[in-house]
């Protein structure tokens, strides 16, 4: 065995993570109350809809993946209060104004004929959406300072990739005809259009660039 | 999305079929029904009664539908009242937690409903499940929901548990035993939730044991769930009382089975003679 007293790097040589990040203390915790604002969105949408639609498959998937999202809003409810927010209720806030609107139009499908435009709001627009913001943050942020919110960000990232993926196959085996890719393709096109207004998950800027 | 979603607007595919709980206790193959000379000495769901596997099947679908409900009743109550003012965002936590943990148990019903072999839809599905969810009072949803409605659950899976274990179904002993502990999880939640929130409001909290007490006596599926033998299903004591039921409430619940089994008889029989008088007619 190695001498135990001889003296190590505080780093190990396979360790390359870097100090400096984009992200001061408050800026992290205005993205993750928006964060935190979104998921909450998310999981009471995803909720609701399991009474609406009649697929049997669709409605077990949307019960489990409705707590994924809670799972995520609770662990940026939890964070919050280590970013100096003690009151995380304050900084649990759209983002601005358009991304009101954004969820007001994703969730607004309700009929039992309607999956495939409820499927697209989540899968095919919000859900890529927290992807690009989640990855932008854990790409950009101080690997050793802000540790914690990387880690948050990676176990959301997991289930957001699978939810995708799940999502996806759903509504590749829904879409039966090209009317409905037309459908699909439109009620996508409607929401990206509002999503960009707002500049993403945490407004402008939630994958750089502003 | 509307808030608070009607029970007659629950979204199924076309092997569903929905009836009313007067219909589901009108069905004359129900086990209750049958005449006083013909009535086994027991109906308790066991593999010795004669038309075990067929009342077995029929159980399990009905899990199987009820299990969807308390699906949608649970992601309702995630979507139906707002965060803080209407309900602790914790308690919405919950509320999805258990969503998943339902939507596991339409997977787990599903799937011993082929072992049993049952097709989707080969029962009807009474609603009166979802109803109970249908409460604009978040508390009174967790009291019959929570503590009504899934405390038939863990009655039930006892049940469908003892059964496995006798008939040598390792697998359906298996999934009950798993389907138990997390239903013993939500009853406790609602347990929880109903003493915190109305701690300094005892009114609210009288009106929902009162929904409760009603809740419990729809469930009790007009005795097919009680302590006494001719009930299908009995009362599982001690895993209520680890679900945070106090004795006294176990008490309650029993008397309000044994009083729905009596008048689940009186229906029986005041049924069969209507049919009877129907068929001499014609």
């Amino acid at each position: 065995m190695a001498d135990p007293y001889k003296p190590r790097a505080p780093f190990a040589p396979w360790d390359r993570r870097q100090l400096p990040g984009l992200f001061d203390v408050e800026e992290t915790a205005r993205r993750v109350g928006n964060y935190k604002w979104a998921e909450m969105k998310l999981f009471e949408a995803l909720g609701g809809w399991v009474a609406t639609v009649p697929e049997l498959d669709v409605k077990m998937r949307l019960g489990t993946h409705c707590y994924h999202h809670a799972w995520h809003a609770e662990l940026w409810h939890k964070r919050l209060p280590e970013l100096r927010e003690m009151n995380p209720d304050r900084l649990t806030q759209p983002a601005n104004d358009a991304m009101v609107q954004f969820v007001a139009a994703l969730t607004e499908p309700e009929a039992p004929e309607l999956t495939i435009e409820k499927l697209v709001g989540v899968y095919r627009v919000f859900i890529p959406h927290f992807i690009s913001a989640y990855t932008f943050h854990m790409n950009n942020t101080s690997e050793i300072t802000d540790a914690p919110t990387i880690r948050t960000l990676k176990l959301a990232l997991q289930d957001e990739f699978e939810d995708w993926r799940d999502g996806e196959m759903m509504l590749q085996s829904l879409i039966e005809t090209p009317e409905e890719v037309d459908r699909a393709a439109a009620h996508q096109a409607k929401l990206e259009k509002l999503i960009l207004a707002a500049g993403g998950i945490a407004g402008p800027g939630s994958i750089g660039g502003n | 999305m509307r808030k608070f979603f009607p029970v007659d607007s629950l979204a199924r595919d076309s092997r569903f079929n929905q009836i009313t709980m007067k219909q589901s206790q009108a069905d004359p193959r129900s086990a209750l029904i049958a005449t006083e000379e013909k009535r086994p000495k027991t109906n308790r769901l066991q593999p010795s009664r004669a038309d075990a596997s067929d009342a077995a099947r029929s159980l399990m679908h009905g899990i199987f539908v009820g299990e969807i409900q308390a699906l949608e009743g649970a992601g309702r109550t995630c979507h139906d009242f707002e965060t803080g003012t209407e309900a602790p965002f914790a308690l919405k936590l919950d509320m999805a937690r258990q969503a998943w943990d339902e939507a596991r148990h339409v997977e787990i019903s599903v799937k011993l409903s082929e072992w049993m072999g049952t097709e989707i839809g080969q029962y009807a599905e009474n609603t009166v499940l979802f109803e109970a969810a249908c409460s604009t009072d978040p508390v009174l949803r967790l009291a019959g929901v929570n503590r009504a409605l899934e405390g038939l659950a863990i009655d039930v899976f006892t049940t469908m548990k003892e059964f496995g274990d006798i008939a040598g179904d390792p697998f359906l002993e298996f999934c009950e035993d798993w389907m138990l502990a997390d239903e013993v999880t939500h009853v406790k939640m609602g347990s929880d939730w109903l003493r915190r929130i109305t701690e300094n409001d005892p009114e609210r909290r009288k009106k929902a044991l009162e929904f409760q007490s009603v809740v419990d006596k729809i469930f009790s599926f007009g005795g097919t769930r009680s302590d006494s033998q001719e009930s299908p299903i009995g009362l599982a004591r001690r895993f209520r009382e680890l679900a945070g039921f106090s004795d006294d409430e176990v008490e309650d619940i029993a008397d309000v089975s044994l009083r729905a089994l009596e008048e689940r008889k009186a229906f029986a029989r005041q049924a069969q003679a209507e049919a009877v008088e129907q068929f001499s007619a014609s």
